[in-house]
């Protein structure tokens, strides 16, 4: 085949050494996993408790629950959906709260992580004391910010959210602050990452024509990558929701909370109804950034 | 307003003030980046208002030169002086102003695609501004200044396009918004990298004859770098023909011959 | 007015803008202000003497039980250490790497699956080629209809978080291994697909249009052409979602399921808040070991394709 010969070379040749190695450890780490979890998988057929459970379960899908389930309501609870809705909204505030916080460490922290703002004037003035500065500090600045930043990320939310419990008690501001530091410090790396990434060659135009290194980072790099951190910032709101959502599991008003009493009171028709009322904010997010994004990146 | 150009073409033709116009001086200035010598041991003068084209193949040290000229570049041995005062002693920041006085349009134009034409013109200022200054004309920007960049985009004829998104511009269009960039800087000396390469063969000539005759009007020094000879004898009263490095001819148009034109652009024994 | 000043203002209200993100920043900024007024957040009670005397109480039992009455001695902190590690915390360790890697595995080969009918360029009777004869409308519903259904799946599996999936499947499966893996499994196939059929629209399509030229079928295609164009990019993305199942896998053991988070969990229960920070800070190194392996791994892809 004549044709595949260019993409032949560019695609195959090189990497099917390395592609070998890499499929093979995945493949050998897989099968390790599943020696050591003794994942057997005979184990997936349910219980006969379980099946039922999964039936009654499952089979409500299609059926969500329009009004309570329970017997007994009192009298002052309001309608059924009208609790999803209130769940959601509580779901949007813990989460949007958390993103406020979020983007303003990450905006704070990217910068300082980012490695082009500290980049020195090749050609800087001489035997200047700011330049000496900048050059043996920055490397320090941003060196420890990332390990702050890393630090923030490699502790998941929810035991944040567990520490602070235990060092605060409940409260909805230590919810918020528990999502806020780990979603502050993957913003601050991507956002880090992504300035570091735009093409410099406006960074030294505007150098040259004198601008300042903070001008030249606020407007020379930070423009070429927001419409990428726009976008990165709206996924991060998706994911936002749903970990607002699961501290729920831990007492906060959230949907989580509602699904995790309606799953216990075996109440699966109302289940879904949380259910699908999460899974439409998720959709609404993820199709409001995709209809920003169509308009922003042209 | 603080200048306008149509009204000083109309009083003077031909150069205005000879003041206003920086002045370049290098002293056997080389430069080494690694293993490869991009200029080897120049000695040039460029007096106050005078406009020079810079000639030889791509690879030739055009674009080192001028960017020794602004000083964004260093000169690993030798002296480069703006108005007498030697860059190398400068301080950081006497270095930014100097550098905020020399507007540089780049071969790539450097601009940033997803902003609108004005804040790209505006970024030319910036040299000139403080930290919070910055800020305000960036995000609010000040009456005067839009005035003064839409007589600009007047000046080098898209106007029109003041708020437009840079990126939906042609690219001949763009590269008029890197020199009105560059004269927003309210600049004393010009350089153009390769002004013709981003453009048709049409577009070419009229950027340059632009480039020139905003110079002249303004009494800017303008020094530009071009491969295409025929555009560089028609504009330039003065050619530096460079090669491997090396300044080899450096004179007046009409008195550089024709076999130093072929030898410039012989491709044996590059 | 002078005359440039109205040709500006003319200028300015023609200028090319969207309306719609104009009004999606303002009402981001608004639910972003917003939500700090009706969430009931009550900052000063954060603040308040109680809560403050609780968190110094919490910190001073941040320190190892041993040390905590007298001065600092790495003898006895690296033997408080060495016991809970060899009690239990390396083997929760571990079952969370376990746990993160057969999900990803997992979610790798679904995903893969997945990705396909979910591509619309794929998915067609005429596969990157222009359709030669029209098709009969019944027959591109039903090519269209599968596109639609795949992605319905993919968004669903994807919504539902980790936790959630993990909490409802533990009722159904019981307490082996397989609610955590497979939970994991679930909303990593969601997300890669997605993003696997979004490496398979964006690939370059001339080569596969060339092969479908050549009489192959769909199969034939996913095999020989897509999978040595598409495979690198979506080995990123595989190894990028591992970072996250490492994450996850550590919280999911608070449901039950032994991996780190159980023991965190435990250790919380009986207020051996000492232990429980160790424990975290273990699942912390283990998450940056992940990354650290990960974005190894993404550099040597990166480089040799």
């Amino acid at each position: 085949m004549k044709m595949t010969r260019s993409w032949d070379r560019a695609f195959l040749h090189k990497g099917l050494g390395v592609r070998r190695i890499l499929i093979l450890a995945i493949l050998s780490g897989g099968i390790w996993a599943f020696v050591q979890l003794d994942l057997n998988p005979a184990d997936l057929v349910p219980t006969s408790g379980g099946v039922q459970v999964a039936w009654a379960f499952f089979s409500r899908a299609l059926s969500p629950a329009i009004v309570y389930e329970a017997e007994f309501v009192p009298s002052d609870t309001p309608p059924l959906l009208w609790k999803a809705l209130q769940a959601a909204g509580t779901t949007v505030v813990f989460a949007s709260a958390a993103m406020s916080l979020a983007l303003i460490w990450g905006l704070l922290l990217g910068f300082l992580a980012s490695s082009s703002w500290w980049v020195g004037d090749p050609a800087g003035g001489a035997g200047n004391v700011t330049a000496f500065v900048r050059r043996s500090i920055a490397p320090v600045v941003y060196g420890s910010t990332r390990v702050l930043i890393a630090f923030m990320r490699s502790i998941h939310e929810l035991i944040w959210a567990v520490l602070f419990l235990a060092a605060f008690g409940l409260s909805h501001l230590s919810a918020v602050i528990a999502i806020a530091i780990p979603f502050g410090g993957t913003l601050a790396k991507i956002f880090s990452e992504m300035i570091d990434e735009a093409p410099r060659d406006v960074a030294h135009a505007f150098r040259g024509s004198g601008a300042s290194a903070t001008h030249v980072y606020l407007f020379g790099l930070v423009p070429r990558a927001l419409p990428d951190m726009t976008a990165y910032s709206f996924y991060r709101f998706e994911c936002a929701l749903r970990s607002s959502a699961i501290l729920g599991f831990f007492g906060y008003p959230t949907l989580g909370f509602y699904i995790a009493a309606s799953f216990e009171n075996l109440h699966y028709g109302e289940v879904w109804t949380y259910l699908y009322t999460l899974l439409v904010l998720v959709i609404l997010v993820d199709w409001w950034s995709g209809a920003l994004r169509k308009r922003f990146v042209v | 307003m603080m200048w306008s150009v149509n009204e000083g073409n109309r009083k003077s033709q031909g150069r205005t003030s000879s003041s206003r116009g920086a002045s370049f001086t290098l002293r056997k200035s080389s430069v080494v980046f690694g293993s490869t010598v991009a200029l080897d041991s120049v000695d040039l003068h460029i007096g106050s208002g005078e406009a020079v084209g810079f000639v030889g193949l791509s690879g030739a040290g055009k674009t080192t030169l001028l960017c020794l000229l602004n000083g964004t570049v260093r000169p690993t041995g030798g002296t480069v002086q703006v108005d007498g005062r030697d860059l190398a002693t400068l301080s950081f920041e006497e270095l930014r102003k100097v550098r905020s006085g020399i507007g540089f349009v780049h071969q790539d134009l450097s601009l940033i695609p997803n902003l609108r034409v004005l804040h790209n013109v505006l970024a030319g200022r910036l040299g000139k501004l403080s930290f919070w200054g910055g800020m305000r004309a960036f995000l609010f920007p000040q009456r005067r200044y839009v005035h003064q960049i839409h007589e600009i985009l007047e000046r080098v004829g898209i106007p029109e396009k003041i708020y437009e998104r840079t990126d939906r511009l042609s690219g001949g269009q763009r590269q008029r918004v890197a020199i009105a960039r560059a004269l927003f800087q309210e600049p004393v000396g010009l350089l153009a990298d390769e002004p013709v390469s981003s453009v048709d063969p049409a577009r070419a000539r009229s950027a340059v004859s632009l480039l020139t005759e905003i110079s002249r009007e303004q009494g800017l020094t303008l020094c530009v770098s071009l491969h295409n000879l025929h555009l560089a004898r028609e504009f330039f009263p003065r050619l530096v023909g460079l090669r491997a490095g090396r300044v080899v001819f450096d004179r007046a148009t009409e008195q550089v011959t024709e076999d130093e034109f072929e030898a410039l652009y012989d491709l044996n024994g590059v | 007015m002078s005359d440039r000043e109205l040709k500006l203002r003319y200028l300015r209200s023609q200028r090319p803008r969207s309306r719609f993100a104009y009004w999606s920043a303002l009402l981001l900024l608004v639910v972003m202000i917003g939500s700090w007024f009706v969430g009931d957040f009550q900052v000063e009670d954060f603040l308040s003497e109680r809560r403050l005397q609780n968190l110094t109480r919490f910190l001073h039992e941040l320190i190892p039980y041993p040390l905590q009455e007298r001065d600092f001695n790495l003898g006895i902190a690296l033997k408080w250490a060495g016991e809970i590690l060899a009690e239990k915390g390396w083997s929760a360790m571990v079952v969370t790497l376990a746990i993160s890697v057969a999900a990803i595995v997992l979610a790798g080969f679904g995903g893969a699956f997945f990705s396909l009918p979910a591509a619309r360029n794929f998915t067609s009777p005429e596969p990157f080629l222009p359709s030669l004869r029209n098709p009969h409308w019944a027959w591109r519903f039903l090519w269209r209809a599968l596109v639609w259904m795949t992605r319905l799946f993919l968004i669903f599996v994807r919504s539902i978080p980790e936790y959630m999936w993990a909490f409802l499947l533990l009722a159904v499966l019981g307490p082996t291994a397989w609610p955590a893996v497979l939970a994991l499994a679930l909303h990593n196939l969601g997300t890669l697909g997605k993003l696997g059929a979004e490496v398979v629209e964006n690939t370059e399509p001339s080569p596969l249009s060339a092969l479908r030229g050549l009489g192959a079928s769909h199969l034939q295609i996913a095999f020989t052409g897509l999978f040595p164009l598409t495979f690198s990019r979506f080995l990123l993305f595989l190894f990028y979602r591992w970072e996250t199942c490492v994450r996850e896998a550590t919280v999911l053991g608070m449901l039950g399921i032994v991996s780190l988070g159980y023991w965190i969990q435990d250790s919380r229960a009986r207020n051996h808040y000492d232990e429980m920070f160790f424990l975290v800070l273990l699942g912390a190194a283990l998450v940056l070991i992940g990354d650290l392996l990960s974005s190894l791994a993404r550099e040597t892809i990166r480089r040799f394709s």
